[in-house]
């Protein structure tokens, strides 16, 4: 499919295995980018996803170990610790900006568009609903079907690094490219611009687990890195994580860990990903540019 | 899933949809305790979802943990209107096991009931543990009904997070054919189950 766009004929044909969940994460965004700017209903979709939406009925039913619920209530509460954190330093909560981890699909009537009402307001909204308003939703005729599904990981990379690269471009920022430490690991794209703000983008990050967190840090010269955040994982493999209170200079360098739990103030090491900020590319000639331009 | 779920566009939401929506929009504001009752309500068929796909318990633990994460942070994007909980939830636990076996495998890419409301008002939770068991009985009847071709899809597809082309491989059976038997599949499971669903 390699990014070519969809007929409706080809989209109805891949009905049955979308709704399946069985298209490989390249169909599947084929499939999303095709529905939400076609005018045809496209009701195949609710109608099958109708009888997707009935299969977990058929599955024999076991009880989750005890012990789950406290693991996954203490992973929440550190969560929320975790963005009550940010939010005192000034940067975006998580819990607001679709962080890559999972972005559930809502189909809604067509035209409606992501959702995701702040529950926060101040500098982080504009931040978030931004964030959001890139978040789009699959439009699906459907009556009381929720055809749910989640951002796959190109998409939410996609979306990340849009962000970064919207930081990027303004004028005065810098860029860096996470390289992973060893072949296979978290790689990634940051940028910091001249008002401090930061955004990173990664992906190839393996799912956290339980408290786990990964975390960003910041170092400038020769001082001890800084924690700029903490981040969990999910499916999607991909993460994504905004700052503030960054110098914009080259040189400094970003690094991302892999914390036991948030709120780590020294990097557990191994450092997992690893880049320098620079000057994008071009800027030099845009800033002269910028000088005889009236 | 019922039948009038089935049928009827217009279905008015049920007691329990009510519910779970008002249970999800405190899990919405960071309500610790909201997260714990959805966990409640929606523990054993989120936990035999991701089992049945996994096949693996701490990899099933794993995905819940991801999934109930996943509904905390952003429980504020669940449209309401549009579908019930439940369906909203058990979707993001079926995909993140998926993507979990999918990870595995290096050729792919990659009812409880808290808050009862009282019996006047008290419809069948079709969810519920009771129910469940009756509907699971259609469920699985209308699966067990399929040509052998059309259910081995749907299983490989749904219960093994197989891709089509990984089916196509495994069936030995052209791509275009398996697309079209998990259509007949699905198709000829609708019929059934609002046959089904259907009978007094």
């Amino acid at each position: 499919m390699s990014g070519a766009r969809l007929t409706c004929d080809e989209v109805r044909e891949l009905a049955a295995p979308f709704v399946l969940g069985s298209l490989e994460a390249e169909e599947e965004a084929a499939v999303r980018e095709h529905l939400r700017g076609c005018v045809e209903a496209h009701e195949e979709y609710a109608e099958l996803g109708s009888v997707a939406a009935a299969l977990p009925l058929a599955v024999e039913l076991v009880e989750p170990p005890e012990s789950l619920k406290a693991r996954i209530l203490e992973a929440a509460a550190a969560d929320r610790e975790a963005a009550a954190a940010r939010r005192r330093e000034g940067s975006p909560d998580d819990r607001d900006i679709p962080p890559a981890t999972l972005v559930p699909l809502a189909p809604v009537p067509r035209g409606l568009v992501s959702d995701a009402a702040p529950r926060r307001t101040g500098p982080v909204l504009a931040w978030a609903m931004r964030a959001a308003a890139v978040v789009a939703i699959v439009a699906l005729a459907g009556w009381n079907l929720l055809l749910q599904g989640e951002l796959s990981a190109e998409e939410a990379y996609s979306r990340d690094v849009a962000a970064v690269l919207d930081v990027a471009a303004q004028r005065g920022a810098v860029t860096a490219v996470l390289a992973p430490a060893e072949a296979g690991g978290p790689r990634g794209l940051a940028a910091i611009g001249p008002d401090g703000r930061m955004g990173l983008a990664l992906r190839d990050l393996a799912p956290t687990s339980g408290d786990q967190v990964y975390e960003a840090w910041v170092i400038v010269g020769d001082a001890a890195p800084r924690p700029l955040g903490g981040f969990t994982v999910g499916g999607s493999g991909t993460g994504a994580l905004a700052a503030s209170g960054l110098p914009a200079d080259p040189g400094v360098a970003l690094a991302i860990t892999l914390e036991p739990g948030p709120g780590a103030s020294t990097p557990t090491l191994p450092i997992l990903a690893l880049g320098a900020a620079a000057a994008p590319p071009g800027s030099e000639a845009a800033a002269l540019l910028a000088t005889v331009t009236p | 899933m019922s039948a009038d779920e089935l049928r009827a566009p217009g279905r008015t939401t049920s007691v329990v949809d009510d519910i779970d929506r008002g249970v999800l929009a405190r899990v919405a504001d960071g309500e610790l305790d909201a997260l714990s009752e959805l966990y409640d309500r929606y523990r054993t068929m989120a936990y035999s979802i991701a089992l049945r796909v996994t096949g693996d318990a701490t990899l099933a633990e794993d995905v819940l943990q991801e999934a109930f994460l996943g509904a905390w942070r952003h429980a504020g994007r669940y449209v309401a209107g549009k579908g019930s909980v439940k369906t909203w939830l058990l979707a993001i636990v079926h995909h993140r096991a998926i993507d979990a076996v999918r990870r595995r495998r290096p050729s792919t890419a990659l009812p409880e009931r808290e808050d009862a409301p009282p019996p006047a008002l008290t419809i069948p939770d079709l969810w519920g543990e009771v129910s469940a068991h009756l509907d699971a009985a259609t469920v699985r009847a209308a699966l067990a009904e399929l040509p052998d071709a059309q259910r081995e899809a749907i299983e490989l597809a749904y219960f093994g997070g197989l891709t089509q082309q990984e089916i196509a491989a495994r069936t030995g059976a052209p791509l275009g054919t398996v697309k079209g038997r998990m259509r007949l599949a699905l198709v000829a499971m609708r019929r059934r189950l609002l046959e089904l669903g259907g009978e007094p």
